[in-house]
């Protein structure tokens, strides 16, 4: 019979070109820039991170996740008893039986697929991507025909020659997608690359339920800084962008794709992939850059990505709102990739576009963005008699006042702050002029030296004082001071506190009744969760508490909690200023308005400035903060003392 | 002016009391005889009564004024009181103080020049006359009140024109001065205007080392302020000083000769630098910061081609809020406020603006505020020197007329102070 | 303008100091003459700075684009003039461009006239802009206040001070910054010796000229002394017909002279 040497000789031929065409990727990936991993570790957990962390992701679109499961775990399965079976020739009736099993559950799975993409969403890709669940359909119905015929469970002969020719023409064409396919380029590439990529993660901390959102500093000795060709990428990076399966899920939350702005996550990383493997984009078959025709970004390895592959705006856009890497079911880092490249117009082409330059300028001479003088850091608290580090050497609670202390609606949210502050009678201090930017807004223009030298200060400031814990209004300086300082600490010098926000400080406070709240009077409410609170550091619960304990029932926004949308002014997106179609911050009123809230409550002086910034009418905007003083039973004078002689002894 | 006779009885008072201090001022000075002797003139005694007589007041021994001088002083005595005559005959030492001229009259930097040119010519014994230099055409009469003792005026050097921009001629003229005179100070005004240019000029050409930004002037001590504002230099004065603005308080008690001086001869003058004349700006093409004339959209503006014909007509600088350019309306550059450019204009028209904090930032350091909105409570039209309620378009397009009628016959321009006091 | 490489245009350069902060950086009016230099000759524009090249603000020019800088090596207290004559003198220039004045110690603005006076070249202040350089001759654009501008034209060689109205200098970036050389040479300049004698102090604040009124007669004094200061609220204007609100408003602009004649 024909097939009994064709089989095992097509499954050969298919297994090593797989082969060559994996070895092929994996050099294409060696051209990045070296960077250290745990190799066997690495391997070891990945099975674990793709059943678990993974499919975690995977599993929020329910559909896809059984389908997924369904799918890939038939494939994995076949293929390990396809090998045996079919290439070696081991006659086994439970091998058979259960390799039956496997193109059934695989068939079963494809046939979900195949359902979902006759009427596919937009932010799937089309192209290549729709003949898949096809051959997926092919591979495992021509296997499964086989081992029936092999395994003697048809008789011998059934469906004569044209049988024959049909499961050949199908064993041929479902070996060519999934394993030709996979070491060449087709959609199975995803398979193999996402494994290795779960196993060689730049950030291995996001498995097993962990968080790493701080960017990476920037060696400013190197001979380029920053990303300008696909090969100035680590070596995982461009492994990373090889996993995307073009699910398309960052584009449908990217808040500048939605604004019309010239960026799509899902394009990006598939520019990435053109530039790793060179050609052109004109084989990509998902949405463009809106406003950008597709076809005509080339690249290479070795060639330069801005202007080749995309436009600089395209970078610029992105708010680093982490929406895209929380949504990715592959754990891609897009916000890194974007942030390298930025580092490279930034710091080897000095291209920030618009105020951008400005800004810096600013962070370099004055310490803050806005070139306000660096000595009238206390003039918002001239009134309040605040005490200073610099006189009082140590307290319970440091107090990062942030660059908010220039802004005139930011101070609001500040007072409002030290007003609670003075109500629990926390031991607190500022530390006055002696603050710096926290250079969150250096590092996402890409500028990591004006960072580092930021950090730098700022660190030697903290070493001098003794504090248990930095309290702050601004996400962003807590997500920089929390997780992004850590690299710059003189060896073991410093860091040993706790870093917290003051919606998670304020619930502490309340939960332990050092705080006496009014219920909060008014229409209904809705809360806007922060990038930088929310999706960076996992805060969720602490600013929903907070409401609650002022007697507030939250009207949820659809998109709320892991998946709120961004305000826009994350990312220095404001000062950037990419044009789009539409605001980011009025689409974010929209969605409130869509619950009919009355009151935004918010827990960012950014995102503050920038929903205030949406043209009335719209919802009021407050601080958490804001929203708690104006709840403070004010205490007759008698307890607090009483309270204070209690905390002396 | 009513034709009432009105006595003054303190100026009176002056020209009977001899030994007043401006007695000679009134006067007219005394008379004296060959011999030392007072003389009076026996006809200028008395005065025409109301019915035609000549009356004599003997009550005093001054010359009485006269009916007709009673109402001359009157009509006079509001306008300008004569102020008493700085006279300088011989002077030991000339001050030369080289004027900006803009626009053909003082500046007030001019005037603080001449207050301190008049310190200096007054200090450091004997008596120092000041000489205003001023270079191209002026329309200026009041060199006399404003404390120049002499006055060289040159319009032509060299067969040219001083109007344009000539500093090597201006500076042939200067020197020319240097050899006839030889002040022992020269006093610039550090401006823009071409007076600190020419000041370091002439310094380097004299082998002096001048003062620069110098606002505080002793004849022996001299306070500069240094780079960026930041620092003071207390030196010795030199010959040649760039003075800052309101270095010293104008003259405005005294009146001066002002007499012409002719200069003999000037250097010869090697010309490089040929002026091209002023090249046309349009107004919109004025960086924001620098525009002294603003007109600014925001929210409220509904009609944008009506907008920029306004601007057009007017000839002012267009702005605009943040939501005029967040809503695409506008270019970036053009928006003011916090978050965009800080403007200094001296107008500022805000149509549609209701004036958010950063946007009233950002136009903290402009004169005038004019605001035109629907909303009265908003808080540009606080902000305001005048608020102009109502639809903008409509008095955009009253303002367009204005402007184009105004263009249209600039004889009625008349009208201009009476409707002030309406604005 | 295009790139013109056959002229030698070098730039003097100083270490300036942030108007707000008085930390040391690239000082705005050099930045922007070299900005200048860039549009006119490229790369091979040249920079010379006299002082210390261990000053990393001299970094930020280099970020600018450009592989090396020249500084004369002098202390502080050395007279940069006498410096820069002995270098023009060996490294002939047909532009040489400067900011108007310095942002730190006398800031006289005197050093481009000194050059210029003693090389015999002519000196075009405050220019914002080279508009061509034909036949040997440079026409100019200087900058006027409030936005005017002036065209010039100047015989080359020639030294200009360029306004802080020439179009803004382009970003520093940090990278090319650091790599950039120094071409580090020893001057020789004389020690600055009346300077030695200046004393100088923090900048006190400046008294505020008060509005003296010189009131002639009692009823002047009296309406000085109990006239409403101006600027506390504004008019508003709302029952009048539209025709007389533009008029209050055109009448005004008349009256602050911003409506050209």
């Amino acid at each position: 019979m024909m097939l009994d040497w064709l089989l095992p000789a097509l499954l050969a031929a298919a297994l090593g070109l797989l082969f060559a065409g994996a070895l092929r990727r994996i050099r294409l990936w060696r051209r990045g820039r070296p960077e250290p991993v745990a190799f066997l570790a690495g391997l070891a957990a990945m099975p674990r991170r793709y059943l678990v962390d993974l499919h975690h992701v995977v599993e929020r679109d329910r559909y896809m996740s059984n389908t997924h499961v369904a799918t890939a775990g038939g494939f994995v399965l076949s293929m390990l008893l396809i090998v045996p079976v079919h290439l070696f020739g081991l006659e086994s009736r439970w091998l058979n039986l259960a390799l039956l099993l496997a193109t059934l559950l695989m068939f079963c799975g494809a046939v979900f697929v195949f359902l979902r993409r006759r009427h596919p969403p937009a932010r799937l890709s089309r192209g290549p991507w729709m003949r898949l669940p096809k051959n997926l359909l092919v591979f495992s119905a021509s296997f499964f025909v086989l081992t029936l015929l092999t395994s003697g469970l048809l008789p011998e002969g059934f469906g004569g020659w044209v049988l024959s020719i049909l499961l050949a023409a199908g064993v041929a064409l479902g070996l060519a997608e999934m394993l030709f396919g996979m070491g060449w380029g087709g959609p199975m590439k995803h398979a193999f690359a996402g494994a290795l990529h779960l196993a060689f993660h730049r950030r291995p901390e996001r498995f097993g339920g962990g968080r790493s959102t701080g960017l990476k500093p920037v060696d400013l000795e190197a001979p380029t800084l920053g990303v300008a060709k696909p090969e100035d990428f680590t070596w995982n990076q461009l492994l990373g962008f090889d996993a995307c399966v073009q699910c398309g899920r960052c584009e449908a939350v990217c808040p500048a794709y939605a604004a019309g702005q010239p960026l799509n996550p899902k394009k990006l990383i598939q520019d990435m992939v053109v530039g790793l493997s060179g050609g052109s984009d004109a084989r990509y078959a998902g949405s463009p850059y809106p406003g950008v025709e597709p076809g005509n970004a080339s690249g290479a390895p070795h060639q330069p990505i801005v202007d080749g592959l995309l436009s600089a705006e395209t970078l610029w856009s992105c708010t680093t709102c982490r929406a895209c890497v929380e949504e990715c079911p592959m754990m891609i880092e897009h916000v890194d990739a974007i942030v390298d490249m930025r580092r490279f117009l930034t710091l080897e082409k000095g291209e920030t576009p618009n105020k951008g330059a400005e800004v810096l300028d600013n962070l370099i001479a004055t310490d803050n963005p806005g070139g306000f003088a660096p000595d009238s850091r206390m003039n918002w608290a001239a009134d309040l008699n605040l005490p200073l580090m610099a006189e009082v050497g140590r307290a319970e609670v440091l107090f990062w006042v942030s660059d908010g202390c220039f802004d005139m609606r930011s101070q609001r949210i500040l007072r409002a702050f030290v007003k609670i502050l003075k109500a629990a009678q926390v031991d607190f201090a500022v530390l006055g002029n002696e603050e710096c930017d926290s250079g969150d807004l250096a590092r996402r223009l890409g500028d990591d030296a004006t960072f580092q030298s930021l950090a730098r200060n700022n660190i030697a400031v903290l070493n001098r004082y003794r504090f248990e814990r930095i309290v702050t209004t601004d996400p962003h300086a807590f997500h920089v001071l929390k997780n992004e300082y850590g690299d710059f600490y003189p060896e073991g010098k410093g860091g040993d506190y706790e870093v917290l926000h003051h919606s998670t400080f304020i619930n502490g406070l309340v939960r332990d009744g050092r705080l006496q709240l009014k219920a909060h009077k008014g229409g209904t409410v809705t809360y806007h969760d922060p990038c930088y609170l929310g999706r960076y550091n996992g805060e969720y619960e602490a600013p929903r508490a907070l409401l609650n304990a002022l007697n507030i029932e939250l009207s949820e926004m659809e998109r709320s909690g892991y998946r709120s949308r961004c305000c826009g002014g994350g990312g220095g997106a404001p000062i950037t200023d990419v044009p789009g179609e539409r605001r980011i911050a009025d689409m974010r009123v929209e969605d409130a308005r869509a619950v009919q809230a009355d009151l935004i409550a918010v827990a960012c002086q950014q995102c503050t400035a920038m929903l205030e910034g949406v043209v009335e009418p719209r919802p009021q905007i407050k601080d958490l903060a804001e929203l708690v003083a104006d709840a403070l039973v004010e205490e007759v004078h008698e307890p607090r003392k009483a309270a204070m002689s209690q905390e002396q002894p | 002016m009513s034709d009432v006779i009105r006595r003054d009885p303190r100026t009176e008072r002056i020209l009977r009391n001899r030994l007043h201090p401006l007695h000679e001022s009134l006067a007219g000075g005394p008379v004296r005889g060959p011999t030392g002797l007072l003389r009076r003139n026996p006809h200028a005694v008395g005065f025409i009564g109301p019915n035609g007589l000549k009356r004599i007041d003997r009550s005093s021994t001054g010359p009485a004024p006269s009916g007709r001088d009673l109402r001359r002083s009157a009509t006079t005595h509001s306008e300008e009181p004569a102020l008493p005559l700085h006279r300088v005959e011989q002077p030991d030492f000339y001050v030369a103080a080289v004027l900006d001229m803009a626009g053909g009259r003082l500046t007030s930097h001019d005037r603080d020049i001449l207050g301190q040119a008049q310190q200096l010519a007054r200090s450091g014994g004997g008596q120092g006359a000041v000489v205003a230099i001023v270079l191209g055409e002026a329309r200026e009469a009041g060199f006399d009140t404003a404390g120049a003792d002499r006055l060289i005026q040159v319009t032509h050097c060299d067969g040219q024109a001083l109007d344009d921009y000539c500093p090597e001629r201006k500076l042939a003229v200067l020197q020319a001065v240097e050899d006839q005179l030889g002040p022992r100070f020269w006093l610039f005004p550090d401006s823009v205007h071409g007076g600190a240019d020419l000041g370091a000029r002439l310094a380097v050409r004299l082998g002096e080392r001048p003062a620069v930004h110098a606002w505080q002037v002793t004849e022996t001590e001299t306070l500069c302020r240094g780079g960026s504002g930041r620092i003071d230099i207390r030196r010795h004065t030199p010959r040649v000083l760039l003075l800052a603005e309101e270095c010293a308080l104008p003259v405005d008690d005294s009146r001066h000769q002002a007499l012409p001086i002719q200069l003999d001869e000037y250097p010869d003058v090697r010309v490089c630098i040929h002026d091209q004349g002023l090249v046309p700006v349009d107004p919109s093409q004025i960086p924001l910061a620098e525009a002294e004339f603003i007109l600014s959209a925001g929210n409220g503006v509904r009609d944008w081609d009506q907008f920029h014909e306004v601007a057009t007509a007017l000839g002012a600088t267009e702005g605009a809020s943040r939501v005029a350019v967040d809503d695409g309306f506008m270019p970036r550059f053009r928006q003011i406020g916090a978050t965009g450019t800080w403007v200094t204009a001296r107008v500022y028209v805000a149509v549609g603006i209701s004036g958010a904090v950063q946007h009233l930032q950002g136009i903290g350091r402009c004169e005038k505020v004019v605001a035109i909105n629907l909303d009265d409570g908003c808080d540009m039209v606080r902000r305001a020197d005048l608020g102009a309620i109502g639809d903008s378009s409509e008095i955009l397009a009253e303002l367009l007329a204005l402007a184009r009628e105004h263009r249209g016959g600039k004889d009625t321009d008349a009208t201009v102070p009476e409707t002030l006091e309406v604005a | 303008m295009p790139v013109e490489t056959s002229l030698n245009i070098a730039v003097l350069v100083s270490v300036g100091q942030h108007p707000v902060s008085g930390r040391a950086r690239r000082a705005d009016q050099d930045a922007r003459a070299v900005e200048l230099g860039l549009t006119l000759a490229g790369r091979s524009l040249s920079l010379v700075h006299v002082g210390d090249a261990g000053e990393p603000a001299l970094r930020q020019y280099l970020g600018m684009g450009l592989r090396t800088m020249t500084v004369l090596q002098e202390a502080p207290e050395a007279d940069a003039a006498s410096s820069l004559l002995q270098y023009f003198a060996t490294h002939p220039a047909d532009i040489v461009l400067a900011g108007v004045q310095a942002e730190r110690g006398e800031a006289s603005g005197l050093l481009p006239y000194l050059l210029a006076e003693r090389l015999g070249w002519p000196l075009v202040p405050r220019i914002a802009q080279i508009r061509a350089i034909e036949n040997g001759r440079a026409e100019v654009l200087q900058a006027l206040p409030r936005g005017q501008r002036r065209a010039l034209t100047v015989p080359l060689p020639f030294i200009a001070t360029v306004d802080s109205a020439a179009p803004g200098a382009r970003q520093t970036a940090f990278g090319p910054g650091q790599r950039g050389l120094f071409d580090i040479q020893r001057g020789l300049a004389q020690a600055d010796v009346a300077r030695a004698e200046w004393v100088e102090a923090q900048a006190r604040p400046r008294p505020k000229r008060l509005n003296v009124v010189k009131a002639k007669s009692a009823a002047e004094r009296f309406k000085a002394a109990t006239a409403k200061p101006q600027g506390q609220g504004g008019q508003v204007m709302k029952q009048e017909s539209s025709r007389e609100k533009a008029q209050a408003i055109f009448d005004l602009l008349v009256a602050e002279g911003v409506i050209r004649q």
